[in-house]
């Protein structure tokens, strides 16, 4: 977890379209805040909402889930689970207490370098705004 | 009423029909009915029927998985849906099930007849009133005073999924909409998120993990469940509020499209944590979303394992 007021936000990107997309932003050299822990999945319905309901709890400032584009799937249906997914877990985080913000779902393929940086971009001010998620606690000592 | 199910019940051993009948019978203390488990005919003058009668007793279908040939249990409207979800589930065969639908007329939250009444011998629900027995005294109470909070809101009170069915419907509970059933969860909306929190996080710090929410849940069927992994291990063993509140989101999520709202979850909970409101939630969601309410009928396939083209996109806020 980083220190002081600097969020922790961890990404999730799917491997054949968000991941490229990450790489191109890389690749052009595109400025974005420096936050963002990115982990690949094969899919975006690989990301089983027990990841993101023990990410924010555990203390971590936001979760980002990238996806193909509705219909470029890879697998021709995993991101539409995904967004059936997205929008009850929105729904229960927010019942709970947790921000809305702090857990995001976006489409971003291949090509889209640049919005991918803008998404990063825009999402890590919003998280920033917030504060630090509320929870933020140590582990218990082993 | 009893009696009539006690004949079903004696024929349907009789005939061999069933290996076993699910039931209720008196507990050991009064007012503490227990489930009970019936082999042989000369055992059904235990069973019993009351407004005393909780339990969800489809919970105890999931045994059938290892056993051969038919039981027989008790629903009420709610549990009813119960076995409709395992059906759907493939735990249980509908044609190894024997129904016996009873007409709820609503439970008595014991709580509530302990705070009004002292020694209560016997309750038994009349039209739109429950006759307390104390001692010589017989009291008539009006249902909404001794009703647990879950059959303010009922739908169901009668099985609509039964191969028998007793006795007639109170017109009192079939009178009730389905008005204030998400009225707790749309009060606890209208608080801003950090009062949210706070709620949350002071019922989610009481909990002591004892899992009997967990243990009580009908649809808790996993052979292994995600909390018992080693590898992820995604709980420590140690109760702290940070786990506490991902033990119990996860369980929320996973009540995604089959919590039946019996409510045995909230009633077994000894840290009285109000888990209905937590699920609650997701149900309304899940009804507002995808126009899909568990447990109705076995065609049905849950909302989180199809997916339409033309799904919106609330999440995204993009069109595509």
């Amino acid at each position: 977890m980083a220190s002081d007021n600097q969020p922790t936000i961890l990404v999730f990107a799917c491997n054949w379209c968000s991941y490229a997309g990450a790489d191109l932003a890389g690749v052009s050299r595109l400025e974005m805040p420096p936050h963002c822990r990115v982990v690949r999945v094969m899919c975006s319905a690989r990301v089983r909402p027990e990841f993101v309901i023990a990410a924010l709890s555990r203390g971590l400032d936001g979760v980002v889930v990238l996806g193909c584009h509705p219909g470029d799937c890879h697998y021709s249906e995993g991101n539409y689970y995904t967004r059936r997914r997205a929008l009850l877990l929105k729904g229960l985080l927010e019942h709970v207490g947790i921000e809305p913000e702090r857990f995001q779902l976006r489409w971003i393929s291949a090509s889209e370098g640049a919005k991918f940086a803008q998404t990063i971009t825009e999402i890590t001010g919003e998280i920033e705004a917030l504060g630090p998620n509320g929870r933020k606690q140590p582990l218990p000592e082993r | 009423m009893e009696q009539e199910l006690r004949e079903i019940v004696r024929k349907l051993l009789q005939e061999g029909a069933i290996e076993y009948f699910i039931g209720y019978a008196e507990g050991v203390e009064p007012l503490h009915t227990t489930p009970c488990f019936i082999e042989r005919e000369e055992q059904v003058q235990a069973l019993i029927w009351s407004p005393l009668c909780p339990y969800n007793l489809a919970r105890y279908l999931h045994q059938m998985k290892n056993e051969a040939g038919k039981v027989g249990l008790v629903v009420k409207g709610c549990d009813a849906r119960a076995i409709v979800e395992l059906v759907k589930g493939n735990q249980i065969q509908r044609e190894r099930v024997v129904v016996v639908g009873v007409p709820c007329q609503g439970q008595v939250d014991l709580a509530k007849l302990e705070e009004a009444f002292q020694g209560v011998e016997a309750v038994e629900g009349k039209g739109d009133t429950f006759l307390v027995t104390v001692g010589e005294k017989v009291h008539r109470v009006e249902k909404e005073r001794l009703w647990r909070e879950k059959c303010f809101s009922c739908k169901h009170p009668i099985s609509f999924e039964y191969d028998f069915v007793l006795g007639e419907m109170s017109p009192l509970l079939l009178a009730r909409g389905s008005e204030s059933e998400f009225a707790m969860v749309e009060e606890l909306e209208r608080l801003s998120v950090e009062e949210r929190r706070a709620f949350w996080r002071a019922q989610f710090e009481r909990c002591i993990r004892c899992y009997a929410c967990r243990d009580i849940c009908y649809a808790c069927y996993c052979q292994e469940c995600i909390f018992e992994s080693r590898a992820p291990r995604w709980l420590e063993k140690i109760t702290t509020p940070l786990d506490n509140q991902t033990y119990h989101l996860i369980r929320a999520w996973h009540m995604v499209g089959r919590c039946i709202d019996c409510g045995e979850c909230e009633r077994v909970c000894p840290m009285s944590i109000p888990l209905r409101l937590l699920y609650k939630k997701v149900e309304k969601e899940v009804e507002q979303l995808f126009d899909y309410e568990a447990g109705m009928r076995v065609e049905e396939v849950p909302p989180l394992v199809t997916f339409q083209v033309d799904d919106l996109d609330l999440v995204t806020q993009e069109s595509s």
